[in-house]
């Protein structure tokens, strides 16, 4: 009646190595972005292109966001596609560029040297991608399981591709100057083809597959994925296309309608798999990751605004600056903090207790974290972006202040339970119980 | 989805102990998650045979659950060769959750 595979055991995911060092380096980044933002909060009141605050996003973006990303799609590929990762070592060298690569750029950012340590950087970052994009598009080709979520982790690592390329440019720019127009130009497809081609298409494929399976919901509905997949493609396909050859902010605002959609048609789908999940009861993380998809509603409020009030008049500069503070700091961040520990914990559990398991009384991967640091950061974090928005929009120093040291504190928080985890031992689990 | 067994007071015991064996994730034991498709007794050659699934091919945690179950069975019937082979087909779904297990998870 059933057909047996093999007995020797299911086939192995990549080694706690290639992906730990990921999510140290990203829990150390949002550490210092998050100090960053507590010294450099006076310039969220002035206009945004400027060196702290391209420093700042710089660490969100690649230090915090991306790798964390990249780490945890070495971990989840494997699960989408139904085969090996092609390389552990591209992985580890994947690692090893972006992780010397991004301090460098990021340094020259924030003194706005934009000469060697900040081109040099920019380069061993695209080799980083490269590496990622190498492996990604090799275990993807191996695979004979056709699987839509691991097309958007795909798409969207080309997106992140060209995003890096075009940053890249933007950099050397800055002293060759062989661009048509100046950086400052270009920033603007560079920020979104990022924003919406890496990381929203990340979250999007990711979370529809990872959300239902913690709700422990049996909701799929592949019309949607599609959907979801074209509409931000086609959004992005035609901004690019429409920025380059023909800008005009109405067109803008049908890019923006299409991503829009999709990104709707993402929060219908958390929302069906939620209320039809078969476990009833719904934890703090998964409660702060559903938090997070309702989050990514309020950047779009901004862009309409933006491009809205641009068709009339100038932009309106505290706008776009709490335009990607709610990304970055907004729904980006709160979807990481939520599902690091979703995943996290897993890693480190099946590292110490892969070979004990069933022979006796082990914790379970949620009892290796403290849920009152957790709960703790949760709550730092919502009063401190909400405080920071609003110190954005009012230009007011104190809130601005105020809401960067709360981060600071939900950053220490965050990498205190990050720490509690990797430096788990099972010894002091069994002593703490007796 | 009930676990087919050779219908003998050994199995009993046995499903009884791989009760004890969770899903790290869910809290939720291997039997009533609908993991053991089949268990069987070889009293010939003193051996137990287990057919079992994940809930996916590439389950990050499928190692750990097939050693708990292997392991788990190691202990309570010393003597015996345990042996876990992997089928996912028919693939896992939600249907084979059992009502116990539904029951655990609507708390």
């Amino acid at each position: 009646m059933f057909s047996q595979k093999s007995n020797t055991g299911p086939v192995k995911n990549p080694s706690h190595n290639v992906v730990l060092p990921f999510y140290i380096y990203a829990a150390l980044a949002f550490a210092v972005s998050t100090a960053l933002l507590f010294t450099s909060s006076g310039y969220f009141s002035q206009h945004y292109f400027q060196p702290k605050i391209l420093a700042i996003t710089h660490t969100m973006a690649l230090g915090w966001g991306t790798m964390i990303i990249l780490g945890s799609s070495y971990q989840l590929l494997p699960v989408l596609i139904e085969r090996k990762l092609y390389s552990n070592i591209l992985a580890h060298l994947s690692f090893l560029f972006a992780g010397i690569g991004i301090p460098m750029l990021v340094c020259g950012f924030y003194t706005f040297n934009m000469r060697w340590p900040a081109q040099y950087g920019a380069l061993l970052i695209d080799v980083a991608i490269i590496l990622y994009l190498v492996n990604v598009v090799a275990s993807f080709a191996k695979s004979k399981q056709e699987n839509i979520h691991a097309l958007f982790m795909l798409t969207a690592g080309i997106w992140l591709f060209i995003t890096i390329l075009i940053g890249s440019l933007l950099v050397y720019n800055f002293t060759y100057n062989f661009l048509p127009k100046d950086s400052l130009h270009y920033l603007s497809l560079h920020a979104h083809l990022g924003i919406a081609g890496w990381f929203l298409l990340l979250v999007m494929g990711v979370g529809t597959r990872l959300i239902p399976m913690f709700l422990v919901s049996g909701y799929n509905n592949k019309k949607i994925l599609w959907w979801m997949y074209g509409l931000t493609n086609a959004g992005l396909i035609s901004f690019a296309f429409s920025f380059l050859y023909f800008p005009s902010k109405h067109i803008y605002l049908i890019d923006v309608s299409f991503i829009a959609i999709a990104v709707l048609l993402f929060v219908y789908y958390c929302r069906k798999a939620y209320l039809t999940r078969i476990r009833r009861q719904t934890d703090a993380q998964m409660k702060v990751s559903l938090l997070a998809v309702i989050m990514m509603v309020v950047p779009l409020l901004f862009l309409v605004a933006i491009i809205s009030i641009l068709m009339f008049t100038a932009t309106d500069i505290n706008l776009v600056t709490a335009y990607g503070f709610t990304i970055f700091f907004g729904w980006l961040t709160a979807i990481i903090l939520g599902m690091t520990f979703k995943t996290l914990p897993f890693i480190i559990w099946n590292k110490t207790y892969h070979a004990r398991a069933g022979l006796g009384r082990t914790p379970n991967p949620k009892d290796l974290f403290s849920a009152g640091l957790f709960n703790g950061m949760a709550l730092c974090y919502l009063t401190g972006f909400v405080c920071f928005v609003f110190g954005i929009m009012t230009v007011n120093p104190l809130a601005l202040k105020g809401g960067a040291a709360l981060l600071i504190c939900c950053a220490f928080l965050y990498n205190a339970n990050v720490a509690k985890l990797i430096f788990h031992k099972p010894g002091r689990y069994e002593n703490s119980n007796k | 989805m009930k676990t087919q067994t050779n219908d003998n007071m050994k199995c009993a015991t046995a499903l009884g102990g791989l009760r004890e064996v969770l899903d790290p994730e869910l809290s939720l034991n291997v039997v009533d998650l609908g993991l053991i498709y089949q268990l069987n007794f070889e009293e010939r050659s003193k051996e137990i045979l287990v057919i079992m699934t994940l809930s996916t091919p590439f389950c990050p945690m499928g190692d750990s659950i097939v050693n708990s179950v292997k392991n788990n069975l190691t202990a309570g019937f010393p003597g015996y060769d345990v042996q876990v082979s992997l089928t996912f087909d028919p693939p896992w779904s939600y249907q084979m959750i059992t009502k116990e297990g539904l029951n655990f998870l609507n708390r």
